[in-house]
């Protein structure tokens, strides 16, 4: 790229549009490792609970949920650490933050739940779930994650009053799936 | 008749860097030039113009052991890059090409 290249107006709104689309993706391709990353293990971490319970008829099983961000977190800052020149803007850190509420909205409730006040775990963070990829899917003006983080709220919840102990569990893998598939669609939509 | 346009920014590379950091927070150094494809020490001092015309600005730290330039822009910066879109797309609405 020169610096003293005489330009026409075209050709300068074009080099505009280009670089700041360009960052854009980078930006938006970025997020789309830790929606695969927490999907992933999400799905796994549910589908293990749900056969280990299912199997051995112990719900203690539920305690693994526990491991999910002590493996989460060290990975994210990994892939953190190894993009660490991509930038942020501000549709990215609104993603951050909406999954970061989620994360600790979904920890403390279950760990009061576990220890102190026992309640419907399961109902409550599916609708705080499908919320959060409801509003991803706004940030991202994405109708396909929209509509699908307001099936998983609503279905979800009419989901976990109906089915009882471990087949609860089965509504954590479908939003796994639909965390993955999210950032499956983003890193194709800012290919 | 093409208007007058920002000296400053009425250049490739600086018009580049302005764009990327249009679209985000901050970037660094490495990202610019990745992104620009341009070579050290050209964007350093396209870096230095702008920098001087107030329009981003510079910090200089580390990321763990390794040193990072990070670029910014501000609201001048802003102002300035919105102004010159708007002459472009004026220009370009009145029928002309180049």
């Amino acid at each position: 790229m020169e610096q003293n290249k005489e330009m026409t107006a075209q050709e300068s709104l074009q080099l505009i549009s280009e670089s700041f689309n360009k960052s854009r993706k980078d930006i938006l391709r970025n997020s789309a490792k830790y929606f695969v990353l927490w999907g992933a293990l999400l799905t796994v971490t549910s589908l293990a609970i749900y056969l280990l319970w299912h199997l051995t008829g112990k719900p203690q099983w539920n305690f693994l949920w526990f491991v999910m961000p002590v493996i989460g977190y060290p990975l994210a800052a990994l892939i953190g650490k190894h993009n660490k020149t991509i930038p942020q803007n501000e549709v990215s850190k609104m993603l951050g933050g909406v999954w970061s509420v989620f994360g600790a909205f979904a920890i403390t409730l279950s760990a009061i739940a576990v220890s102190l006040v026992p309640m419907h775990v399961t109902l409550i963070i599916v609708i705080i779930m499908g919320l959060a990829e409801c509003m991803s899917g706004v940030l991202l003006k994405n109708w396909p994650i929209i509509i699908a983080g307001f099936l998983l709220g609503v279905g979800g919840a009419v989901f976990a009053i109906l089915v009882k102990s471990e087949a609860q569990l089965l509504v954590f893998t479908l939003g796994g799936v639909l965390l993955l598939v999210t950032g499956l669609i983003m890193k194709l939509q800012y290919k | 008749m093409f208007p007058k346009l920002d000296p400053i920014l009425h250049s490739e590379l600086r018009l580049a860097v302005m764009s990327i950091l249009a679209g985000a927070d901050e970037a660094d150094f490495t990202y610019l030039k990745k992104q620009t494809g341009a070579t050290s020490g050209n964007l350093s001092v396209q870096i230095d113009k702008l920098t001087t015309a107030g329009y981003i600005t510079v910090e200089k730290g580390f990321k763990g052991k390794m040193p990072r330039t990070t670029c910014k822009i501000t609201l001048a910066g802003q102002n300035a890059f919105s102004s010159y879109v708007e002459a472009l797309k004026e220009f370009l609405s009145a029928g002309n090409v180049r």
